[in-house]
């Protein structure tokens, strides 16, 4: 053995571009290590679970008591197994999703931003491009683990209980519909948090912003919807349509995520705008600073 | 032989501060020790070299490519050892090892392997799967080393790899560093501030001062030419005699520093400085010379000048003109 590669031995170099995923799969690893996290991801999956036992449940009644199964399914319009049932489970996962991205950020990418670690990666054979693909695969894979996945495996067991080839032959499309709104909540919600950590590495700091975006700023739209409302007009009108919605992201990702459902949601020009705006910004926000850091490091 | 690096007028600023003023260099393969203080534009250099940097003006190339064209393959072909920074908390030695070659291309396995191989030649077998912010200094620069050379890389750029380490440490790092300057085909640049370091690793050196090349050459080309520091011994004189030889002396050009003891002075005279001169100066002042004595020279001596002596020409010190110099190796 030595320090230098044996003669015969040839070192082959993969593309670039597959440096992503190792830095993606550090970057979990190093979230999964810790305790907190999975507290947090099984949080996550209780939501999950219950739906799974509810379509589980509905699956045995409409053998057993069909009646009892539509009265059931009639009041609980999301568990008909029409594209809104996992819609809705996706953003009813939002809460716990943004709480476990809010700690998990600073485990993410913020500890190379403020431990010197940016170093380590980009004086390999990598540029920042390929540095901040990997970060955001990572958080990207996070919001599936939380969201996507589990609505995908809903979708699953919903047709497996059920009338397989026939739900399956009429639905197929939702499949495609979650992917498309899980990879607009990786993409949106990875580009904000990213750019937060490159500027805000500390989790503390990160935890009150991020719980300020997604806590605050829904509460503040709400408040504000309520008090701009004209007389007359109904909370739940006035909850699709006010234009103080748009403040909150997460909705604004609803919103605009309903499009994949084949479902018009008013606001959605503006919740688009929003949510491309954000995009912009976070990535200009990403390479400002990394380039910065670069030339700090 | 294509040049190892070839840098043209390089300049680089952070906002007012000048950190490399023009530095043109053309270095061969081989072992290259960087030495200055600190603030003299190694890491700047060094940054450069490795394409992290984006350098305000000039020219610069590695193995013939440009470094702003082509940084992410170079980088390849790279292995760079921070001086502080570049530790990841959390992972552990293997994993941190690994990641570094697959971010270098390497498949995961053959990344592993080569990590469990270079961890137990740098004895660090025991503490492979220890995490990395559990490791000692020395640990710490052992493993930093190991992440590379996981690559097997053509060129080392090493940012004070002694720094933080303890004697024994130091003594271990450097015995590493010399065997791997020895490697057929593959070159080292060694930054630091402690000359003896270079001494040990090197045979050539780059002497940056205030951001520019102030000298670099092998050792023997820096000595060469160099003024001789002796200490001379004197006796039978009074004195008047002594006062006249000291006085001879620096009539002849010598710069005489007195020494405590009475009869004794540290002389600096040229290289050009016969020996005899200083018997006729002593007979003609009327002492009798009893010791000559060289001072020792060496790198520590040559840097110690050179940034003591920024007014002095390079010819008068016998070093190769700023901006023209080359090592060769």
């Amino acid at each position: 053995m030595s320090l230098v590669k044996p003669e015969n031995e040839t070192i082959t170099q993969r593309p670039t571009w597959f440096a992503a995923w190792p830095i993606a799969r550090t970057a979990l690893q190093l979230v999964f290590r810790r305790k907190l996290f999975w507290l947090l991801f099984l949080v996550a999956l209780l939501s999950f679970l219950s739906m799974f036992g509810a379509i589980y449940l509905l699956a045995t009644l409409r053998q057993q008591s069909p009646q009892l199964e539509q009265f059931i399914t009639s009041m609980l319009k999301d568990l008909d197994g029409s594209g809104t049932t996992f819609l809705n489970f996706m953003v009813a996962q939002g809460t716990v999703t943004m709480i476990l991205l809010a700690f998990a950020g600073s485990v993410l990418a913020g500890n190379d931003h403020s431990r010197g670690g940016l170093i380590f990666y980009l004086s390999r054979r990598i540029n920042v491009l390929h540095y901040a693909a990997g970060k955001l695969l990572a958080i990207g894979l996070l919001i599936s683990l939380t969201t996507t996945l589990p609505a995908l495996v809903l979708f699953m067991e919903y047709g497996l209980l059920g009338d397989t080839s026939k739900y399956f032959g009429e639905n197929y499309s939702i499949v495609f519909s979650i992917i498309g709104y899980g990879t607009l909540l990786s993409v949106a919600v990875g580009l904000l948090l990213f750019a937060l950590v490159s500027w805000m590495p500390k989790p503390v700091p990160l935890v009150m912003l991020w719980g300020g975006l997604f806590v605050f700023l829904p509460i503040l739209s709400r408040i504000l919807t309520f008090a701009m409302r004209e007389p007359g007009v109904r909370r739940r009108i006035a909850l699709e349509e006010s234009p103080w919605r748009l403040l909150d992201f997460w909705y604004d990702l609803f919103v605009v995520g309903n499009k994949f459902f084949g479902v018009d949601k008013p606001l959605f020009t503006g919740a688009t705008i929003v949510v491309c705006s954000v995009c912009i910004v976070s990535v200009i926000a990403i390479f400002v600073r990394l380039r910065q850091l670069q030339h700090q490091s | 032989m294509r040049p190892l690096f070839e840098i043209d007028t390089l300049t680089h600023r952070y906002g007012a501060l000048l950190a490399l003023d023009g530095v043109s260099l053309t270095v061969e393969p081989g072992a290259i020790g960087l030495v200055g203080q600190n603030g003299a534009g190694k890491s700047t250099l060094i940054k450069i070299l490795l394409g992290l940097l984006r350098h305000t003006s000039g020219m610069v190339r590695v193995f013939g490519s440009d470094i702003v064209k082509h940084g992410v393959g170079l980088r390849g072909r790279i292995g760079y050892m921070p001086e502080r920074e570049g530790v990841t908390p959390g992972l552990n030695g293997i994993e941190y090892v690994g990641l570094s070659g697959e971010l270098n291309g390497m498949p995961r396995k053959l990344a592993l392997r080569r990590a469990h191989e270079l961890l137990s030649q740098l004895g660090l077998e025991e503490a492979r799967y220890r995490r990395l912010e559990n490791y000692s200094a020395g640990m710490v620069q052992r493993i930093k080393l190991a992440a590379t050379l996981v690559h097997d890389p053509d060129l080392l750029l090493l940012d004070e790899p002694t720094s933080g380490l303890d004697p024994d440490g130091r003594t271990a790092m450097l015995a590493l560093l010399k065997s791997l300057a020895q490697r057929p085909g593959k070159s080292l640049l060694f930054s630091t501030h402690l000359l003896g370091d270079i001494e040990q690793v090197c045979r050539h050196t780059l002497i940056l001062e205030n951001g520019r090349i102030a000298a670099s050459g092998s050792l023997e080309d820096l000595l060469a030419g160099q003024e001789h520091a002796f200490l001379l011994r004197w006796k039978n004189g009074d004195g008047a005699a002594n006062d006249a030889f000291l006085a001879a002396l620096q009539q002849a050009g010598a710069e005489v520093s007195p020494v405590e003891e009475p009869g004794q002075a540290r002389v600096v005279v040229s290289a050009e400085w016969p020996g005899q001169q200083f018997f006729h100066l002593a007979k003609r002042a009327g002492v009798t010379l009893t010791g000559l004595e060289p001072e020792e020279m060496d790198l520590r001596t040559v840097y110690r000048r050179l940034v003591g002596m920024e007014s002095a020409t390079s010819s008068l010190i016998g070093l190769a003109k700023r901006g023209e110099s080359g090592v060769a190796s």
